[in-house]
């Protein structure tokens, strides 16, 4: 659970504004934030263009073209992706425990400028799902606002496999690549994106393009939600300008000197983090893993891989088996068996695009970084010896 | 322009494909086709059909954009 002592601000807090003092319920809420303005379909384009507002859940698309493949009519609903399947990240289950009511002014705010009947709210979080429900019962929307409570799983958060839970399916990608903007909710348009998406939506409804840019990047201004967690003293959720450097963000949250995997578990390892600089697509959905030096990096690795693998939705030949097959030889690796280390090379180029989602993808980028990063570790392994440090499991993973 | 695209969610690893179209597929060691990816060209385009109708669980699939 996050408490309130988890919650940090690096400059002007927005999306994480008035929590200090706690959740914020209806009255709070106006009262920090005002009344959300009604805006235009156009509006909400213009505004998500000038901005360069990009999807907050990972994949980093940019809103207002996903906004402009809508069609001009007909729009079915608009979808609040709350799964946060990265076990690590919290910001969405943040936002939606304590601040729901500024992402429901983002979601029902958009359903209204679509002409949208339904705004679909999934999340899994049972907290987070109660929080909402309390907030619904305190405003009128005017349409049919729904909370559902969809599967936890890894890849049971893909967009398309929300989609598939939502409509009584089984949460898995579909085979076909479809776009939800033309077949989404029962095959009909729709808008879906991040919890902190539609956040970042209500702020800049009432900020407006120039004010939205007084703080951040000039290429996508404004700030981001980061989860720091990992070998550091205060974990939690940080709010942060884009392109805030990735040394101040660790500073803030005391962490131990040592290499940080960025983007969370589909993400990238860095050996450095002078010099670089957290904004989209790079931070992902904002999750922030300090390794530390005390743990042994290939033990921690292989048992990212083992959870990850063990999250494969189990539809897709070259997933299901060269997961696991990854799995097998990142411990032989670390156990000092060179083939490990040659059958890890051949299969990293095996599954990457042969499968129904990027989850196969995601984990083979993980795992190539690591071999990368790691790469004195890995040859210490080799050797026989080991590295000498225990598997703390602070990354998460296999338990 | 013409490529082969398999649905992975349906692919059970028969293997069939990869004995009828040898230059296009190859198959991984779980006996799951591997693309070359390269573009069909109009000669190879009825046996590429063949291929699709004769995948047992309707994976295969020829894909023209
Ligand atoms: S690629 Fe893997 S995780 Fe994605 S749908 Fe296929 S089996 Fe499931
Ligand atoms: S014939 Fe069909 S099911 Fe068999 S390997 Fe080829 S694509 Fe997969």
């Amino acid at each position: 659970m996050i408490t309130v002592e988890e919650i940090r601000v690096i400059g002007e807090a927005r999306v994480l504004a008035g929590l200090d003092q706690g959740r914020l319920d209806l009255q709070r809420h106006l009262l920090t934030h005002g009344d959300q303005p009604q805006l235009t379909r156009a509006d909400y384009t213009n505004l998500s263009e000038a901005v360069g507002l990009r999807g907050r859940g990972g994949a980093a698309f940019p809103v207002a073209l996903k906004l402009q493949d809508l069609p001009a009519r007909g729009v079915e609903a608009v979808v609040v992706n709350g799964s946060e399947s990265e076990p690590v990240s919290r910001k969405d289950r943040l936002l939606l425990t304590q601040s729901p009511h500024l992402v429901l002014d983002g979601a029902v705010g958009l359903a209204h400028a679509l002409g949208a009947p339904h705004v679909l709210i999934a999340v899994h979080d049972p907290a987070a799902a109660l929080s909402v429900r309390e907030a619904l019962m305190e405003r009128d929307d005017g349409l049919a606002v729904e909370v559902r409570e969809t599967p936890g799983r890894f890849v049971a958060g893909e967009a398309r496999a929300v989609l598939s839970a939502l409509e009584g399916g089984l949460a898995v990608p579909p085979g076909r690549r479809v776009l939800p903007t033309r077949k989404g909710y029962h095959r009909r348009p729709t808008f879906l994106s991040n919890v902190e998406t539609f956040a970042q939506l209500a702020v800049l409804a009432r900020l407006g393009s120039r004010g939205f840019s007084s703080t951040g990047l000039i290429s996508e201004p404004g700030t981001q939600l980061l989860t720091v967690d990992g070998a550091v003293q205060w974990p939690g959720v940080i709010e942060a300008p884009t392109g805030v450097p990735l040394d101040t963000v660790l500073q803030y949250a005391g962490a131990e000197p040592g290499p940080v995997l960025l983007g969370g578990y589909h993400g990238r390892w860095l050996e450095q983090t002078d010099g670089v600089t957290l904004q989209r697509p790079e931070v992902s959905a904002g999750i922030i893993l300090a390794l530390g030096p005390a743990t042994c990096p290939l033990g921690e690795v292989t048992r990212v891989a083992q959870w990850l693998s063990s999250q494969s939705a189990g539809q897709c030949g070259p997933c299901v088996f060269g997961l696991a097959a990854l799995v097998d030889d990142f411990a032989r690796l670390t156990v000092g068996d060179p083939q490990g280390w040659h059958d890890a090379h051949r299969h990293l180029g095996l599954v990457p695009g042969r499968g129904a989602c990027a989850h196969p993808d995601g984990t083979a980028r993980f795992l190539t970084s690591a071999l990368e990063v790691f790469d004195d570790d890995v040859q210490r392994h080799l050797s026989g010896r080991g590295c000498g440090r225990p598997v703390l499991g602070l990354l998460g993973g296999a338990r | 322009m013409n490529k082969l695209e398999i649905d992975w969610t349906r692919c059970d690893g028969h293997g069939l494909c990869a004995g009828l179209l040898p230059d296009d597929v190859l198959l991984d060691e779980w006996g799951f086709p591997v693309l070359r990816g390269r573009e069909i060209t109009a000669g190879e385009l009825p046996d590429a059909r063949r291929a699709v109708l004769a995948c047992p669980a309707l994976a295969l699939r020829l894909n023209n954009r």
